[in-house]
């Protein structure tokens, strides 16, 4: 059965990660005999408490201003982030769709790098080699499929990317903002393609600032405020909560 | 296998009780299942790294060939001349020595840079991180493995004689070789996440660590220098002389120059091991 059960997650981005990070700092710490003084830049308490149980066929909008901590939570959910309490189960096939335009290969071809993303998407070269046909289609870039990624404009870049990711399907789909990339045609086939995936998947979790979107898509909302779920019902009440926490009401 | 126990001081290990079937589990066998799972993954990485090295060359993949025979030619020329060798004797000892020599540094450097350079890979998706470095490895590999081609050649065309049984010990070297490569290239990667100075040192010590070892140099110019430690405990020369005693003697290499190999890759997979242990979830911050 597919769920996403949190239990009272904490989630802490490590100070290390943007304080000292050369040997040098490191060594004079040590020469000279000073801790690393703690308290001047703190860990960064990303996620409090988060406590939220998700089951199947639960459509899930995730609202809150910039920093509120809806990507922080999609990346726990999908296990990129280490939690740092509390307890996180999540059973299912995770397909998520975060930074699309991230690994390409620059110097192979188009139709190399949808190779290559579906198998980093975990899929096998046979599986690929069905669907490439219909990722090129959809995608629609002409003879540029053949050429190399690095002579793309970032437009076509966030076609291709979107065109392979949304090939694959998953039991758990987690998506952050990625409807609205590249022309108004383009737009309007991907959020037909968005919706077919979302319907073929058993959970879904969007993070989105479109209210429009939210309501169409999804049953329930969970307001995020300064790394709390200060709400969590359905996505009607959830937008009005929204509006009403961060003063837009 | 299992990750037995957390420290209640260090918050950045969670429980280990995310389930199957996804490979987000850190206990050993489901890390290794994971790598497993993502072979496709880093087998096309490491093809395709290879392919993009020799894009738009003319001699392509020969280079590996062309390179370490151009040098091991100039070297042998001037070293010949200093220490009074035969140039066909010496020859071969620097090439063999020079190929699993090159195929260590480009192992270590590049698995020093192997997770910073798959941001974008481990920032996406929960693979296991060792996948990365294996693909250096698998890189270095298959470089190595070319390169090695043309000291066989080398020595069945000067050295016939030598051809016997005890060239059945010279594939092992290949296992022996990832075996090492690849936990130093994760522990390496582990500590060059967070430390970016560690390329640059890695230089330095690769540097020490050749002149201290028989590798152009012969055992017999240490010995003759009473420095009998820096041959005989020095499980670089053991593991070259897994290639060398066949190859170059025409004799089985020792249960000695397997005693020190196995030592080395114990070593190496410890310290990746427990280094791992805590760094493996912390790198994505680091990245």
């Amino acid at each position: 059965m597919n769920r996403i059960s949190l239990n009272n997650v904490d989630l802490h981005y490590h100070s290390a990660a943007f304080k000292e990070r050369s040997l040098k700092s490191l060594l004079a710490g040590v020469v000279t005999g000073k801790k690393v003084r703690q308290g001047q830049i703190h860990h960064i308490h990303a996620l409090k408490g988060i406590s939220v149980e998700i089951k199947a066929g639960e459509r899930v909008g995730l609202l809150g201003h910039n920093g509120a901590g809806k990507s922080t939570f999609l990346k726990m959910v999908a296990g990129l982030y280490p939690i740092s309490g509390g307890e996180r189960i999540v059973e299912g096939r995770i397909r998520s769709l975060f930074d699309l335009s991230l690994g390409f290969e620059p110097d192979a071809s188009g139709r190399e790098n949808i190779l290559y993303r579906g198998l980093l998407l975990g899929m096998s070269p046979k599986k690929m080699r069905e669907i490439e046909d219909e990722v090129v289609r959809f995608a629609d870039l002409g003879e540029f499929i053949d050429y190399p990624i690095k002579t793309y404009s970032a437009g076509m870049q966030v076609r291709l990317a979107f065109a392979v990711s949304t090939a694959v399907e998953g039991d758990v789909l987690l998506l952050d903002e990625v409807i609205g990339a590249g022309d108004a045609a383009f737009i309007v086939k991907a959020q037909n393609r968005i919706r077919a995936l979302i319907e073929k998947s058993e959970i879904l979790v969007l993070a989105s600032h479109d209210f429009a979107s939210l309501k169409s898509i999804c049953d329930r909302g969970l307001v995020f405020h300064r790394g709390e779920i200060v709400f969590d019902g359905g996505v009607e009440a959830s937008i009005a909560q929204y509006k009403r926490v961060n003063g837009l009401a | 296998m299992a990750i037995a126990s957390y420290s209640s001081e260090d918050r950045f290990h969670e429980p280990a009780k995310i389930t199957p079937p996804s490979a987000s589990d850190l206990s050993g066998l489901n890390y290794i299942r994971g790598i497993w799972a993502a072979r496709h993954f880093w087998m096309h990485l490491s093809l395709s790294d290879l392919r993009s090295r020799w894009r738009r060359s003319f001699f392509g993949i020969f280079w590996t060939i062309i390179q370490p025979l151009g040098l091991t030619l100039l070297l042998s020329f001037v070293f010949g001349k200093i220490f009074h060798s035969d140039i066909t004797d010496y020859a071969p000892f620097i090439l063999s020595g020079m190929i699993l020599w090159d195929f260590v540094i480009a192992s270590a450097v590049g698995g020093s840079l192997t997770f910073v350079q798959a941001d974008a890979y481990i920032k996406q998706c929960r693979h296991p991180l060792a996948i990365y470095s294996l693909r250096t490895v698998l890189t270095n590999l298959i470089v190595f493995l070319c390169a090695s081609t043309s000291l066989l050649v080398w020595v069945l065309i000067w050295r016939p004689q030598n051809f016997g049984w005890a060239w059945l010990a010279v594939p092992t070297v290949v296992p022996l070789l990832v075996l090492i490569a690849w936990p130093l290239a994760t522990l390496l990667g582990y500590i060059g996440a967070r430390f970016r100075d560690l390329p640059h040192a890695l230089g330095l010590v690769l540097q020490a660590l050749w002149f201290i070892s028989p590798i152009y140099l012969e055992p017999k110019v240490f010995r003759g220098g009473g420095l009998h430690l820096l041959v005989d405990a020095n499980p670089i020369y053991h593991l070259l002389q897994i290639v060398r005693a066949p190859l170059l003697q025409g004799e089985w290499p020792t249960w000695q120059n397997y005693g020190f190999s196995f030592g080395l890759i114990a070593g190496l997979i410890l310290l990746a091991v427990l280094v791992g242990r805590s760094a493996e979830k912390k790198v994505i911050y680091y990245l």
